[in-house]
């Protein structure tokens, strides 16, 4: 029948299909190559919690360098700020507070983050302590200087609570077989991290600049009687409150009527 | 073995404040002090945030006071009439403390002045008592039987004798006006709100030197006292800060129940002057620690918001 025509249409059809293969085919490249899954990503704490591991791994197309972070959501933190009283005593001198900064901040990469990432990039994506600073906003601060000192005492405060941590390089990469770059990090999780959603996110950087970004998340929740007292103490203070005076008289009574019958006093 | 602590959010070695309430307890037992001045800073030195250790001692302190208090009852060494002034006096001066601290805020010295009122309250409580106890232990080495203080009659005992509502307090073996324990209850109220602490470090002394007490009784007095005080405190503690922890409360007073009937027992081998050089000594030892902080360069120049 119309052979001319069908073999023209053929023809474009193959041309649009091709075309669309090889976008495709590129877009599926640039963005969904790089994979992360954190193994551990619903910790539970109950009485006996101490602290965990997560394990983030993935691919990634092969030689790129990748950083990963994991981080909580950013809010307001109010801390103590210490000062020289009369040119000799250390005291409290007021109060600082730090807005958008997260309670918890660990990075790595597979090499020292300012070897392998841009500083434009690394303040586009909040990598690295002195990209943090950038985005941080300080308050009362006077200079530069200041904002600076105050933020690495904040810094310094939060890495004594293993809450922050900053310029390892320790992510493995293993060269697949198929062509692919696998990666795999454990970290140590701090117990002092409190409940919440935490996210992973991990960067795929080539040249400089961040070329691919993949994302996980951590859960962290109290559970059992560890989550019943905690909400006891918050949404029902005064039974909370009676409730560990009763025990505290109890146990002092107690403890002295074990004594007096263990023939300990008179 | 670690417990995980559901208000303060961090896990502790049990061992930690087993121990720490022990060694807290048997002081409380053994002085009659709470023993919160101690206790919080080594609660906060093990990761405990500052604003759950100063509440969270506060509901140990009620163990360890109730405790102890029934421990020096049974052996006759608690003056409830005494104490019960004391105790209206404490009330209506943590009522004017609170207030105070609000105004000092309110004009942005409070850590100033908290702090000075700190090492000058121990420094002078420390060195005073120190050094009579040291004379008075001399005095009677040297076979001087009669205790010449009690026969001296100094102007301020004549002002106190001159006053309205005389009552005698049998245990104690003491006369004074009614309003003279509740006044200085209420000095003492005062000023440990002003610092943040119990005031058992304060109140031994102004029994001991003020109301002429006998040491034995003035200790289980004085923690009768602070139970009190403990009680209002954690429940206020708990009912508008959400910060006292009450498994870090449990673990501290396994320890310190059994710690104030230790010290108790302790308490009653030792003389009242040999008592209160230890409890000088450890007074004055906490004073210099304070001194130290103050004065070397802090590692970390912020602190978490909330507590002292």
């Amino acid at each position: 029948m119309n052979c001319g025509l069908r073999i023209a249409d053929c023809g474009l059809r193959t041309v649009i299909i091709t075309a669309l293969i090889i976008l495709f085919g590129f877009a599926g490249n640039a963005s969904a190559m790089l994979t992360a899954k954190a193994n551990h990503d619903h910790i539970t704490i109950d009485f006996f919690y101490h602290g965990s591991t997560v394990g983030v791994k993935g691919l990634s197309d092969p030689g790129r360098d990748l950083v990963i972070k994991i981080t909580s959501p950013e809010g307001h933190q109010v801390l103590k700020q210490k000062g020289k009283v009369a040119g000799l005593l250390w005291m409290n001198v007021g109060t600082l507070s730090f807005e958008d900064t997260p309670n918890l901040y660990e990075i790595w990469g597979t090499k020292k983050i300012e070897d392998i990432v841009t500083p434009a990039e690394r303040e586009k994506y909040s990598l690295g302590y002195a990209a943090l600073e950038k985005h941080v906003v300080i308050e009362p601060v006077k200079t530069a200087e200041d904002r600076s000192k105050w933020f690495g005492e904040f810094v310094k405060f939060k890495e004594a609570q293993h809450l922050y941590s900053a310029g390892d390089s320790r992510i493995e990469t293993t060269a697949l077989a198929d062509g692919h770059q696998e990666y795999y990090i454990m970290t140590q999780w701090p117990y002092q991290a409190a409940p919440g959603d935490y996210t992973v996110s991990v960067y795929a950087v080539k040249d400089g600049k961040v070329v691919e970004q993949a994302e996980s998340h951590v859960k962290v929740e109290q559970v059992g009687m560890v989550k019943t007292l905690a909400a006891m103490a918050k949404e029902s203070a005064a039974v909370y409150g009676f409730l560990s005076i009763g025990i505290a008289l109890s146990a002092g009574f107690g403890v002295g009527l074990i004594f007096r019958k263990g023939g300990g006093a008179h | 073995m670690y417990l995980y602590l559901p208000v303060a959010l961090t896990s502790i070695n049990i061992l930690v404040p087993v121990g720490l309430g022990l060694a807290v307890g048997l002081l409380s037992g053994l002085f009659g002090v709470g023993g919160g001045f101690l206790l919080t800073p080594l609660l906060i030195m093990f990761g405990i945030p500052s604003t759950v250790a100063a509440a969270t001692d506060s509901n140990q302190i009620v163990a360890a006071s109730t405790s102890g208090t029934y421990a020096h009852w049974k052996v006759g060494n608690v003056d409830f009439k005494m104490g019960l002034y004391l105790l209206i006096g404490g009330f209506l001066g943590g009522i004017i403390g609170v207030q105070a601290i609000k105004l000092l805020h309110a004009m942005g010295n409070a850590d100033f002045v908290i702090k000075m009122t700190y090492v000058l309250m121990l420094g002078i409580v420390g060195v005073y008592m120190f050094i009579e106890s040291i004379q008075s232990l001399r005095k009677k080495k040297d076979a001087a039987a009669v205790d010449t203080r009690e026969q001296k009659e100094s102007p301020v005992g004549r002002f106190l004798a001159s006053l309205p509502l005389q009552t005698r307090f049998e245990k104690s073996g003491v006369t004074h006006s009614a309003l003279v324990p509740v006044v200085l209850g209420g000095f003492v109220g005062i000023l440990a709100a002003i610092m943040g602490v119990g005031g058992g470090f304060l109140m031994v002394p102004v029994m001991v030197y003020m109301l002429r007490m006998p040491m034995h009784v003035v200790v289980g007095t004085s923690l009768f006292q602070i139970l009190f005080t403990c009680i209002e405190v954690t429940f206020l503690q708990a009912y508008t800060n959400h910060s006292v922890d009450f498994l870090l409360a449990v673990l501290l007073l396994l320890g310190s129940t059994v710690g104030a009937q230790i010290g108790t027992v302790f308490g009653r081998k030792l003389k009242g002057e040999q008592l209160k050089v230890l409890l000088a000594s450890i007074v004055l030892i906490v004073t210099v620690k304070i001194i130290f902080e103050l004065t070397m360069t802090p590692a970390l120049l912020v602190s978490q918001a909330g507590g002292h």
